[in-house]
């Protein structure tokens, strides 16, 4: 177990490796970015375009600035500075990251909830009413456009615009150190919005996957044991059931820390996605840069918990 | 079937049906058989006979798939079929145990079997847990397996197939249970292994005095361990008696078919196998008249509109059976097959001796 | 998106200043010739407020003003400051030599004592520094004319890259070699006296440049280590002198404190600020800017809530919204710049002016103009000076110059045919084999204002490839490189720096603006009557002259159709209720901080 462990990991490192080298030739290739241009500004001329080609040393072969690179990268956590504020890359993205961290885990524990009560519920009552217009729901929740949901939900339950002032409209997030009842209202509308297409999708994936539990021989047995209905159910249909789904969540979350746009853009979350964003519209390149490259991290991290933790739920994957 | 105090399960013209998108499934019409206390019942037949849902049915375990059950099913003085939910639920596991074909698909997959046999216990016991790991560690020992201790600390996938149904037959006993019904214990075993659960299961009856119903299509698995076999067919029972007898002098042209298919060390080594022609009919669509006279080589044209009862059979006590044929007929045809002619000629054989034998009765 | 539009409209990126009361003492004439022009008494008529007429005063004074911006700031470095979100706070923390009243397109003395001198030949101009004004905390002490040198000279500097430095100072002398550090071109005689010393006599250009933000006096001794770095770092470390200051810790630093990159910014009153120096009321505590979120919501947000106002782009819905139920929130200010359509006037089809009367005749400008939110925020343009810029009248006004192509906004088929037949297509219609390549840009309300386009120029019977690209890809790769021989441009437009013809003609006209790269001259007006002509204007000191210099040039442009006009812009602003704003009508109306107060 360990040697897969240590395995997984190493190879991890050699993904952000070869992200990073693609990130790099992208933002020094492409024709559109040209950093020295970009840093300079649209109006300016050529003279002070070559002073700064040299100051940013892009004039030395690309095998050397590649290598000062990746060295930024992988030994100092130098991931460079903003065209515009002059503020360091990584010191944004920290002060962003908490936000973006609040917004998913947050979300994912609303629609795991929700996803697996509804999924289960339906899976048990199948074809009742229940569960026919439970999944009718998530089939519209799932068709909903995410920004679309937002502004509905701000112009029904946001407390300065809305017709009904129930949570704290866009704009109110706070740190959670800071206030935490305000970071905690602040962040229920969007929770909502962000969770609601996963519980949707979560729910008729636990559907599925509970259904074909529950027709296994080993629930025939467990009722045969005289076990109650809700412990045949729920620890042995809803454990079989979950595997497949906590593979896919740990991805899910895996990409949703890599920010998730939308949702800050309308709620105005100051998080990585909206970062992320605002850079890409002003060419900003060296924060693009920082966040591609976060966001490949957390999936490349995400993929390997994902693996280690189903050799963890299912033992019989841990001897292959 | 033995005289004597009350049988200990005694299932009365129990029906199932099942309705279907296709049609109304009768998986069982009319049976009735019961099993004395320590005693052991083979049920026999092929599959669509109907022989697991009764005792499904029994567990109350076909209850949540919209069927519909009438008859009795009376056990230690209680009619199950009148019992809610919550009051099977304590029999189930308890005083009535259940163990299924495959042991692999049949244990969960990733629990512990340690921790599955304990869960067995605490479902109707309140003990503490370490005890009910315990019992699960001596349970373990009961059937048969080495180093107990580790072993309870072992997935399912982690044993051997012999391993896995010994490890079911200790959840069954979890709770001591006073009849064990085993639907095709052996059917997923190797041949070696399959005589080795067979012993654990007589030696388990004996030291317990468990009755035990075991459901199989292999006759020879019932020829050891059985006290009495019904045979079913087409969900009824067409013969019943004590496996002796059934073995020995079968009444029934299905019976003579499923011993006649069966290999057998001491028959003649150029004796061929003779199969029952056919498949097992739709239990949507049944045959009319006799379910079985598509199939039946003896079969005379009016079998295809009377519907044989299980009568008890002339001159020999508690064996019944189903069949239109006169039972002197039939015993002639059974004679004849049991020297190995093909049923063809038996049937010509034995026609031959019937007429003479009503020309006798008749004329002279 | 249209907001980050380069060069155009809403992307409200420069300044107006009419400078020239300053220069008449040179020549004689006087007076200002700023008047509300008509398109601004047509909107006050229909009870929307606009800049040129709005009081200065009404409210309280004190407490905290919330501004919600969709968009993040440039620089907050006044060296680099180039985009009318910046400005806002650039001008409201830091003193130029010359600055605006709100109601105003006349520059008046902000850090200057007086208005400046010019000399008889026009290359000399001398400016005297006021007294009395001090920077913010670190640095506190008072103003000399060496923090305006220094300012100005660090626009030279790399590390600065300022904008428009090379637009407009490189008649100062020794400005071509200049680095950063001190040149020729700038002499401080004493502490309170600013020189500039001019190559050719085009003073006038000079001094509008003068209320631009580099001239805000800069400490060299503290930004020196800033400007050190590549880029450099004095935008996180401002000093103001200012009524308001970005918030800061006692180092100075801003970045984090009073200004977090995308999130936030918070401007604070300034402890050194007397307002006995400065003509500005400085009615406000305090003014925090939240930056982000969706249009849309930030427009309700501000209309319906308190104390709040909007300071860039305003979504359509909102300007919508605003105009038919809360009216009294809304303002509109004229001159916000223009779009057009840019046709390749040297190769191709469009090198024949005939076919260039032809398609402006055609369009429908009217559909265009609705494509960017109707007649609240857009005038036909049926020529080039925009309303507010001197000449505008003379060039026309808002009916424009009574040439037939010009006289239906609608689009009139029978004239563009008779042009395209005087042009050699006897049907009326383009019969060569040319398809045409035609860059817009993508967005709404680009991609729907380059289809009109497009299909106007099907109707003209030409084949044509449209590709739609990001704004900023657009211009830096196709529109603003001839070498890429695109044929038509319809998506782009002009603000312009200062209220002069020349800073609205001059770049996007003059035959020797056209660059190999960068080029702002997108059709390539190559007109060697009108380029003279243009040189000579540049010289002329005198508004009222200056006036009918650029009028009459634009006039020879409408002659020669050098473009295809499309709409004026106007910019919408919005507050709240209990908000008393305050509109620069030199900024495209955008709210300015030192004169809005609370009712």
């Amino acid at each position: 177990m360990t040697s897969y462990i240590v395995r997984r990991l190493l190879w991890g490192v050699v993904l952000l490796v070869l992200v990073s080298a693609l990130t790099f030739l992208l933002f020094r290739v492409l024709p559109t970015g040209e950093p020295a241009r970009l840093r300079a500004g649209r109006f300016a001329s050529p003279k002070v375009i070559a002073e700064i080609r040299n100051d940013l040393g892009l004039n030395k072969p690309l095998i050397v600035q590649f290598w000062l690179y990746m060295k930024g990268i992988f030994l100092h956590l130098n991931l460079g500075y903003s065209y515009y504020s002059s503020a360091s890359v990584r010191s944004l993205i920290a002060d962003r990251l908490p936000a973006t961290l609040s917004l998913t885990i947050g979300a994912a524990v609303i629609w795991l909830g929700a996803g697996i009560t509804v999924g289960v519920i339906s899976a048990v009552r199948r074809r009742s009413k229940l569960d026919r217009a439970s999944m009718g729901w998530a089939l519209a929740l799932i068709s909903a456009p995410e920004y679309w949901l937002g502004l509905i939900v701000l112009y029904l339950f946001a407390a300065d615009i809305g017709k009904l002032k129930v949570f704290p409209g866009a704009g109110s997030y706070v740190g959670l150190t800071s206030d935490p009842w305000g970071w905690f209202t602040s962040l229920i509308l969007p929770w909502l919005v962000l969770a609601a297409t996963n519980a949707a999708i979560y729910a008729r994936l636990i559907r599925g996957s509970m259904i074909e539990v529950m027709g296994e021989d080993y629930i025939r047995t467990a009722r045969a044991k005289g076990l109650s209905e809700r412990r045949v159910v729920l620890r042995h249909g809803l454990r079989s059931a979950i595997n497949p789904v906590m593979t896919i969540l740990g991805l899910d979350i895996g990409v949703l820390l890599g920010g998730a746009i939308l949702v800050e853009t309308v709620f105005d979350i100051p998080g990585i996605g909206r970062l992320n964003y605002d850079a890409i519209t002003h060419s900003d390149f060296p924060i693009v840069q920082g966040t591609v490259l976060l966001a490949a991290l957390f999936i490349i991290v995400a993929n390997i918990v994902v693996d280690i933790a189903y050799a963890y739920l299912d033992p019989r994957v841990r001897f292959s | 079937m033995s005289a004597g105090a009350e049988p200990l399960l005694q299932v009365e013209d129990l029906r199932v049906e099942f309705p279907t998108e296709d049609g109304v499934v009768h998986a069982l019409d009319g049976v009735s058989y019961q099993v004395d206390r320590g005693a052991t019942l083979g049920i026999v037949g092929e599959s669509g006979s109907g022989k697991t849902v009764s005792s499904l049915t029994t567990m109350g375990l076909t209850r949540s798939q919209g069927a519909r059950i009438g008859g009795r099913i009376m056990f230690e003085g209680r009619d199950l079929l009148t019992l809610s939910e919550q009051e099977m639920r304590a029999v189930r596991g308890n005083q009535i145990a259940m163990i299924f074909q495959d042991p692999l698909s049949s244990l969960h997959p990733l629990f512990k079997i340690g921790d599955q046999l304990a869960e067995a216990v605490l479902a109707h016991r309140k003990t503490p847990k370490a005890q009910a790991r315990r019992r699960a560690v001596e349970l373990l020992e009961l059937v048969g397996i080495p180093e107990p201790q580790q072993r309870a600390q072992a997935y399912p996938h982690e044993f051997s197939g012999g391993m896995r149904q010994r490890a079911m037959i200790a959840m069954a006993l979890a709770n001591e249970p006073t009849l064990l019904i085993a639907d095709e214990p052996t059917t997923a075993l190797d041949v070696t292994v399959q005589a080795q659960i067979l012993s654990l299961m007589a030696r388990l009856q004996s030291e317990l005095g468990m009755a035990v119903v075991i459901i199989t299509h292999d006759l020879g698995v019932v020829a050891e361990m059985a006290d009495d076999i019904a045979v079913m067919y087409a969900g009824r029972i067409v013969e019943t008696a004590s496996a002796k007898l059934v073995l020995s002098a079968p009444q029934h042209p299905y019976t003579w078919g499923l011993l006649s298919s069966m290999p057998s060390l001491e028959a003649r080594r150029d004796r061929q196998l003779v199969p029952i022609p056919g498949a097992p009919p739709s239990l949507i669509h049944r045959p009319s008249g006799c379910h079985f006279h598509p199939r039946c080589p003896y079969a005379q044209p009016d079998h295809a509109r009377i519907d044989p009862r299980l009568e008890d059979v002339p001159r020999e006590p508690a064996h019944r059976v189903a069949c239109l044929l006169p039972a002197e007929q039939r015993r002639g045809i059974w004679s004849q097959l049991k020297l190995g002619l093909a049923p063809t000629e038996a049937n010509e054989l034995a026609a031959a001796q019937h007429a003479s034998a009503t020309r006798q009765e008749a004329g002279e | 998106m249209s907001a980050m539009m380069r060069r155009t409209a809403p992307a409200r990126r420069r300044g107006f200043a009419l400078a020239l009361a300053l220069g008449l003492s040179a020549c004689g004439s006087s007076g200002s010739s700023t008047s509300p022009s008509p398109s601004s008494e047509s909107i006050s008529a229909s009870g929307i407020q606009t800049p040129a007429t709005e009081a200065l005063s009404g409210g309280r004074r004190g407490g905290t003003l919330t501004v919600l911006n969709h968009e993040d700031f440039e620089h907050l470095d006044p060296g680099e400051a180039y985009f009318s979100v910046d400005y806002e706070a650039s001008y409201a923390t830091q003193r130029p030599l010359f600055s605006y009243e709100p109601n105003s397109v006349t520059p008046i003395p902000d850090m200057a004592s007086g208005p400046a001198v010019i000399s008889s030949d026009g290359k000399t101009i001398t400016v005297h520094i006021r007294h009395g004004v001090h920077f913010s905390p670190p640095v506190n002490r008072e103003v000399t004319s060496a923090d305006v040198a220094y300012a100005i000279e660090r626009g030279a500097n790399p590390n600065v890259a300022n904008p428009y430095f090379e637009a407009y100072f490189t008649s100062l002398e020794g400005s071509a070699k200049a680095r950063g550090g001190p040149f020729p071109g700038i002499t401080t005689p004493d502490s309170d006296t600013i020189v500039f010393h001019l190559t050719k006599p085009n003073a006038q250009i000079v001094l509008d440049a003068l209320a631009l933000p580099l001239s805000a006096p800069v400490p060299e001794a503290f930004a020196k280590k800033y400007d050190a770095k590549s880029p450099t770092e004095y935008g996180n470390y401002l000093v103001a002198t200012g009524p308001y200051m970005f918030k800061s810790n006692g180092e100075g630093k801003v970045l984090g404190i009073g200004y977090q990159p995308g999130k936030s910014a918070t401007l604070v009153r300034n402890p050194n600020w007397r307002s006995s120096t400065d003509f500005r009321p400085a009615y406000l505590d305090e003014i925090d800017i939240k930056i982000g979120g969706d249009t849309n919501v930030i427009g309700r947000q501000v209309l319906e809530g308190s104390e709040l106002v909007q300071n860039d782009a305003v979504a359509k819905s909102s300007v919508q919204l605003a105009y038919e139920h809360f009216r009294s929130q809304l303002q509109i200010s004229p001159g916000a710049g223009d779009h057009y359509i840019a046709v390749n006037n040297k190769r191709g089809p469009f090198a024949n002016v005939n076919v260039r009367k032809a398609f402006w005749a055609a369009l429908d400008r009217v559909a265009m103009g609705k494509a960017r939110g109707g007649s609240l925020v857009t005038d036909v343009m049926t020529h080039f000076l925009f309303p507010e810029i001197p000449g505008f009248e003379a060039a026309g006004g808002l009916a424009g110059p009574k040439v037939d192509y010009d006289e239906h906004p609608e689009g009139d088929p029978a004239i563009a045919e008779k042009y395209m037949r005087m042009a050699g297509y006897p049907s009326g219609k383009y019969t060569g084999a040319q398809t045409l390549e035609v860059v817009g840009s993508t967005g709404d309300p680009s991609s729907e204002v380059a289809e009109i386009a497009n299909n106007t120029l099907h109707s003209l019977g030409f084949k044509t490839k449209l590709s739609l690209v990001d704004t900023s890809v657009m211009y830096s790769k196709y529109c603003g490189v001839p070498a890429e021989q695109i044929d038509v441009c319809p998506n782009v437009g002009w603000g312009a720096d200062f209220a002069d013809g020349q800073a609205v003609l001059d770049p996007a006209f003059n035959g020797r603006n056209i660059l190999p790269t960068g080029n702002n001259n997108w059709g390539q007006v190559d007109d060697p009557t009108i380029n003279a002509a243009m040189d000579k204007a540049e010289l002329i000191i005198g508004t009222q002259a200056r006036a009918n210099a650029w009028a009459a040039i634009d006039r020879e442009l409408v002659a020669d159709a050098a473009a295809i006009p499309s709409d004026w812009d106007k910019e919408a602003a919005i507050e709240s209720k209990d908000v008393a704003g305050v509109g620069d009508l030199w900024n495209t109306g955008t709210w300015d901080y030192s004169f809005s107060s609370l009712k």
